[in-house]
């Protein structure tokens, strides 16, 4: 309801402007000849020279590289003739900029229509329009949050939502393998989605390593969860004196960068490392504790690293939020006989878990999309029954192992999609459900 | 409650200590392991004996810094230098103006920009470096330390939940008093929020410059070229024989890192539980 208001109001202003003056519509049909028409020459050039670099651009490239965008090229290169083929991600690349230059363009052109409207009522009500100079210094006071916003979100724009929507796009092209620029790569619509719940040989690897990495994010979040909520609550008992000290350590597990952790952990259980140097010590063999055939122990390990890296970060929260606990509440359930356990489990539980649902849920989404640990700890492994991945890979993992080391890069894009169509699912279900969302509906 | 605390408090304090000193032991540990292999006077770990070396020696960091023919550590810790400094000053800049500007103003596509980063940071960040790495071989704009910069940079005012929550806690009628003193919005950002958040500055800063400082999957597919390394690309390049090297490059990167924490411990609980109040 509240939408169709809003396009009601939309239409509205639209059909205002059309109903202006000759010098409002002079700027819908040629960008800043309006402004020119109302005495306001720097303002009106800086928009007609935008309208003019937008078309030369346009019909110079933009419409080539617009075409290129949906055949993504038709010329088959051929050394032998010496014909220079057609580079399909280029073009493709090509098209998304000019895309983005043309949205670019449009709220240009709306700044444009909307300048010149307001200067003319200006004009109506017999009023001065200001010159250049004081106009750029009411457009940075008054529209201060343009200005600010600009550069950041140009920013995310080119260095986050292109690559972004470019990757969404190699998703339904049948990029890589054998089909890398200068052959020429084709729109294939769903097929590889297709082929990751089909193909025989993808299909096994993909949904193996789905049900591990659920596996996976649910037992590292377990244990990171209750190992910092548990240290935490100990570091918080009265009987603790110098608690700074003894909170000390885990910060400095904390600060230490995650590859110099993870590295050091890999050369702890490699052959000629300490454990192992123990082990042979004792009279055992040499236990590849990360190998091919390391199975269960590498998880095992994997696991315990996590927690080590995860742990201290979530006993910094949960002693945040235990600081804003009512005290009187235990005295209370002392009274009335209830033990230790039982204070646990229907006190603090109940009022950490209520207060941290939203971490939890992102602390899910990063152990399902942990990157670092099983890169790190065995990098480049491919087991037996898998396609280009080993047996504690996670989505993400296979991700890597598919795009940057053998450049599948469709089907790696696929898997992307898949993984961000799980974790938002998780999180806007979490989020829906949360005390932030209803009571936002108890206000409306 | 007095009486149930005390018959019991004597052997429960006992156990309290012993696992805090457990739990504390593991933590410290792997971190001390390392930091005693630095002194190690033989490269390989091969020559442990288990955990500690046989022979200490400083000579792992003299190798460091002068042996640089086949690992040119100097070289990555200025390049490191370079990247995070860089885009730790940009980010900063636009991490507090992002904030800054979602905090105080409402306007229209305010609901909107929310919405977006909030979606956008449910794609994996992995796709957007893949995506990233190939657009870049595609526009020859690979081993170069400014792209790695500009992609810091730009990628930090999607973290601005931390600052907005800080922003917002400012009440608007310190602001609005100067507005109706006539002072512009730009005046009343450089002279009044700013200095507000002078602390909040420094805390954005020196995680913007964290982030960089200990990164290592942009550098590895940014950088093919050896004398453009980072550290975290020169370390993990390190293999078994030259183990000694790894853990003193570790301690030296490491250490600043640590302290930086330490100064910044009381924001920390903070940065950790911005995740629970948004939404």
């Amino acid at each position: 309801m509240k939408r169709e208001k809003r396009s009601g109001k939309q239409t509205k202003t639209i059909k205002k402007y059309f109903t202006a003056g000759l010098r409002v519509k002079a700027s819908m049909l040629i960008m800043g000849s309006g402004q020119m028409m109302q005495g306001q020459w720097i303002k009106g050039l800086i928009y007609f020279a935008l309208l003019a670099a937008y078309v030369s651009f346009m019909v110079l490239r933009g419409g080539a590289d617009i075409k290129g965008f949906f055949t993504l090229g038709s010329v088959k290169s051929d050394p032998w003739l010496g014909v220079k083929g057609d580079d399909s991600i280029m073009l493709m690349l090509k098209g998304i900029i000019t895309y983005t230059i043309t949205a670019f363009f449009i709220g240009f052109y709306f700044s444009n229509v909307r300048d010149a409207y307001e200067s003319e009522e200006r004009i109506n009500k017999d009023l001065k329009l200001p010159d250049f100079v004081t106009s750029v210094k009411r457009f940075f006071d008054r529209k201060f949050y343009i200005a600010a916003l600009a550069l950041p979100v140009l920013g995310v724009v080119v260095f986050n939502i292109m690559p972004i929507v470019f990757m969404i796009l190699i998703a339904f092209t049948n990029y890589g393998g054998d089909i890398v620029p200068p052959e020429l790569v084709d729109w294939v619509g769903l097929q590889n989605f297709g082929k990751l719940v089909a193909l025989s040989e993808i299909k096994d690897t993909f949904f193996k390593i789905l049900g591990w990495d659920f596996v996976w994010a649910i037992c590292a979040t377990a244990v990171n969860y209750f190992g910092g909520l548990g240290l935490a609550l100990l570091l918080n008992k009265k009987c603790v004196k110098g608690k700074t000290f003894w909170r000390a350590f885990p910060i400095i597990a904390y600060a230490v960068p995650g590859f110099i952790t993870l590295l050091a952990f890999k050369f702890m259980f490699c052959y000629g490392g300490p454990i192992n140097y123990y082990i042979t010590m004792g009279g055992g063999k040499a236990i590849g504790f990360l190998d091919m055939d390391a199975g269960i122990k590498a998880k095992l390990i994997g696991l315990f690293v996590n927690a080590w890296i995860s742990i201290p970060t979530s006993m910094l929260l949960a002693t945040g939020i235990l600081s804003n606990m009512n005290e009187d509440l235990y005295d209370a359930a002392a009274i009335d006989g209830a033990n230790a356990w039982k204070q646990f489990t229907k006190i603090t539980l109940p009022f950490v878990i209520f207060s941290t649902t939203p971490v939890l849920i992102s602390t899910f989404v990063g152990n399902f999309n942990n990157f670092g640990i099983f890169y790190f700890l065995r990098n480049g492994l491919y087991n037996d029954g898998y396609f280009l991945a080993s047996d504690t890979d996670l989505l993400i993992n296979w991700l890597y192992n598919l795009t940057y080391s053998n450049n599948y890069y469709a089907i790696g894009a696929a898997i992307s999609l898949v993984i961000f169509i799980i974790t938002s699912v998780i999180s806007l279900s979490v989020y829906v459900r949360s005390n932030a969302y209803k009571k936002e509906d108890t206000y409306r | 409650m007095k009486r149930w605390f005390n018959k019991r408090s004597l052997p429960d304090t006992i156990i309290t200590y012993i696992v805090l000193i457990l739990v504390c032991f593991i933590f410290l540990f792997p971190v001390l392991w390392v930091i005693i292999s630095s002194f190690s006077k033989s490269g390989s770990i091969y020559d442990y004996d288990g955990f500690f070396p046989n022979k200490l020696s400083f000579q792992s960091y003299k190798t460091l810094f002068c042996d640089t023919k086949m690992y040119d550590y100097p070289n990555w810790l200025k390049n490191t230098l370079f990247v995070a400094v860089m885009s730790s000053l940009i980010g900063t800049v636009l991490v507090i103006l992002t904030a800054y500007t979602i905090s105080r103003f409402e306007f229209k596509s305010r609901k909107t920009l929310m919405k977006t980063t909030l979606i956008l940071s449910m794609f994996p960040g992995f796709m957007g470096i893949t995506a990233i790495h190939l657009i870049m071989i595609n526009f020859n704009l690979i081993n170069r330390l400014w792209s790695l910069i500009l992609i810091y940079a730009s990628g930090a005012p999607m973290g601005y939940l931390v600052q907005k929550g800080f922003f917002d806690t400012i009440p608007g009628t310190i602001y609005e008093a100067a507005r109706i003193d006539g002072a512009s919005n730009i005046t009343v950002f450089r002279k009044i929020a700013l200095p507000l958040a002078k602390p909040m500055i420094v805390y954005t800063a020196l995680t913007q410059f964290a982030w960089p400082w200990s990164d290592f999957m942009l550098p590895s597919m940014l950088l093919k070229n050896k004398n453009l390394w980072t550290v975290a690309v020169g370390l993990t390049s390190l293999g078994e024989t030259e183990f000694t090297r790894f853990a003193a490059g570790a301690v030296f990167i490491a250490v600043p890192i640590v302290i930086l924490y330490f100064c910044l411990s009381k924001f920390l609980v903070m940065g950790a539980s911005s995740g629970a109040v948004k939404g």
